[in-house]
């Protein structure tokens, strides 16, 4: 398994657009991702994982929650799916707890290999989480 | 076809895994599991309870004249290097199988020989020379003759217990790699339940629920307050720790005042057991060092009195506020109280073989205080204020092992007694869904 963030040096290639340019979204709303695979060589694809999950970061072991889940077994090298975003949880920047929201498109080749391209955006406007400071009313 | 790499490595974005030779190596691992069930299983069932099963069911009866009798001694050799024997007794018996006269040695299990040979000899002694004894022979081998039927039952239940629990063990991680074998990360996290163990790779809904890592608040909403909706629960982990403290003082006291009876009656007989005496001394102060701790928290709990909270509202959203009624008991004099909303996250990880949970206020702000109240015994202090939930606030949140949860504390400082903290949990939820009139607001809707 390859994981590719958004600058891959080499090899497969998956190019992805949000419908919004800050990749912020409220609860609720729809989020549209478009992709393009490129760079396969002579590798052909055997199938496309589409999913929007959760996961969280920081101190405590990663949990994770898959919100939309999609295999596609007659894959194309683009293509887009479309989920409405759910009330909970918010993207969340902790100090030890932080969630995150991203978008994940996995190709699988034939032979058995497989490269995942993930892609993180925002539900909510939380902002991040201080170190803890007393104030009064 | 390219094999998957046997080593993991990260750089950077990049990552190269070994999960598939791990769910190899896993599956290998447990299979080889449910081949040494198997194994042990069919040597189990077929040395021992076939044997035993034939003798019970296809044995035929018949008389037997006893001709001789001795004890066969049966030697294992065992890879310490030692060797035990077990006896048994035999007899020689003449009887009839099928029309023809036999004579044979009577057979038994292994397993029903005794290691003390003065036991079987008592037992040989049983049956007498010339007399007649029922056997039961092999139609298959008529040679084959025994002296005894029945059931063996322990050694069924290992014949069952054993291989079944290699099988059921082997069986289950064989299936969990099988599951694993090919499947994402994504796959794997969205399929659950049993369909999902062994079904299709796409669950049949997409799209999981709406209210993902909320924490129910029903245990927050199930007591009604006095004044306001809700009387808010009291989490007390002093409390619990006051209780395992007791049950500690309990135990150890009930241990040492056995030793000291013991003691006690030696000292009345005249005798002097100084090293259990001086074993007591420390015991004794433990114990007494416990009691006086078990007293001291039992006090402060009871002189400074019980907080009550109430709330209009539960559970809480962003941007609204809500009246809180504050009701301490106790008598004296409470030198200040304060009302003060948290945010605590709480982390749990592993550390080596223990499992460990950090928590750390992230946010804190204290909405009311009082000074130099004075506590009247049978007429509680009661106050109301209002609580804000910050418009961005962050909504309460629990998974596995992380969690973002919103507490109310009251900290008080009593003129004579140690401060204390009461804490009661809340839940704030995120904010409704807007009104489909704002999902067409311009901007607001994802064009298609």
């Amino acid at each position: 398994m390859s994981l590719a963030g958004e600058t891959p040096r080499h090899g497969p290639q998956i190019d992805v657009q949000f419908d919004r340019a800050d990749r912020c979204y409220e609860p609720g709303d729809d989020v549209l991702v478009r992709y393009d695979v490129g760079g396969l060589g002579i590798d052909t694809l055997r199938a496309v994982e589409h999913s929007v999950l959760w996961y969280t970061e920081g101190k405590g072991e990663e949990d994770l929650w898959v919100h939309f889940f999609e295999r596609v077994a007659k894959p194309a090298v683009a293509g887009s799916f479309r989920v409405t975003l759910p009330q909970s949880p918010l993207s969340y920047e902790g100090v030890i707890v932080k969630i995150r929201w991203c978008a994940r498109v996995r190709i699988f080749f034939h032979g058995g290999r497989d490269f995942v391209s993930e892609h993180v955006f925002d539900i909510g406007r939380v902002p991040p989480a201080r170190m803890p400071q007393a104030t009064k009313p | 076809m390219r094999l998957p790499r046997i080593f993991g490595k990260k750089r950077g974005h990049r990552r190269t895994g070994s999960e598939a030779w791990g769910s190899f190596g896993d599956g290998l691992f447990h299979g080889a599991l449910v081949c040494a069930g198997l194994v042990f299983g069919s040597l189990l069932i077929s040395g021992v309870a076939v044997p035993e099963w034939r003798i019970n069911h296809d044995f035929v009866a018949a008389r037997g004249r006893v001709l001789a009798k001795g004890l066969v001694k049966r030697t294992v050799d065992d890879p310490l290097a030692a060797t035990t024997a077990t006896w048994r007794p035999t007899l020689r018996v003449r009887y009839d199988a099928a029309g023809t006269s036999r004579e044979a040695w009577t057979r038994s299990q292994p397993s029903t020989g005794s290691p003390d040979r003065d036991a079987a000899a008592v037992r040989l002694a049983d049956w007498e020379l010339g007399g007649e004894v029922p056997v039961w022979y092999d139609p298959a081998d008529p040679a084959a003759v025994v002296l005894e039927r029945g059931y063996n039952w322990w050694m069924w239940l290992l014949a069952l217990l054993l291989p079944g629990a290699l099988i059921a063990f082997g069986g289950s991680g064989l299936a969990r790699a099988v599951r694993r074998w090919g499947r994402s990360e994504e796959a794997l996290a969205a399929a659950t339940g049993i369909p999902g163990l062994f079904g299709p790779r796409t669950p049949a809904s997409p799209t999981a629920t709406d209210l993902a890592g909320l924490p129910s608040c029903d245990d927050l909403v199930n007591s009604p307050g006095t004044q306001l909706r809700y009387r808010l629960p009291l989490e007390s982990p002093e409390n619990w720790t006051l209780l395992g403290l007791g049950l500690f003082a309990a135990f150890w006291n009930a241990v040492l005042l056995v030793l000291a009876v013991g003691a006690g009656l030696e000292f009345t007989s005249g005798r002097v057991d100084w090293l259990l005496l001086a074993l007591l001394v420390p015991f004794i102060a433990v114990g007494g060092g416990a009691i006086a701790l078990v007293v001291r928290g039992l006090v402060l709990a009871a002189a400074v009195g019980t907080t009550q909270l109430e709330i209009s509202d539960h559970p809480l959203l962003p941007g609204a506020t809500y009246d809180v009624l504050l009701a301490q008991g106790g008598s004296g004099r409470i030198r200040q109280l304060t009302l003060a909303l948290e945010l605590v996250e709480q982390a749990t990880f592993r550390q080596g073989t223990d499992a460990r949970t950090e928590s750390l206020v992230v946010w804190r702000r204290q909405f009311d205080a009082w000074s130099d109240v004075a506590l009247l015994p049978g007429a509680r202090f009661e106050v109301r204020t209002t609580i804000t939930i910050p418009a961005d606030a962050m909504h309460s949140f629990t998974s596995e092992h992380n969690a973002a949860r919103w507490r109310i504390v009251v900290r008080g400082v009593p003129a004579r007694w140690p401060a204390f903290v009461r804490i009661f949990p809340v839940a704030v939820y995120p904010a409704p869904l807007p009104q489909p009139h704002q999902l067409r607001q311009p901007g607001r809707k994802v064009p298609a």
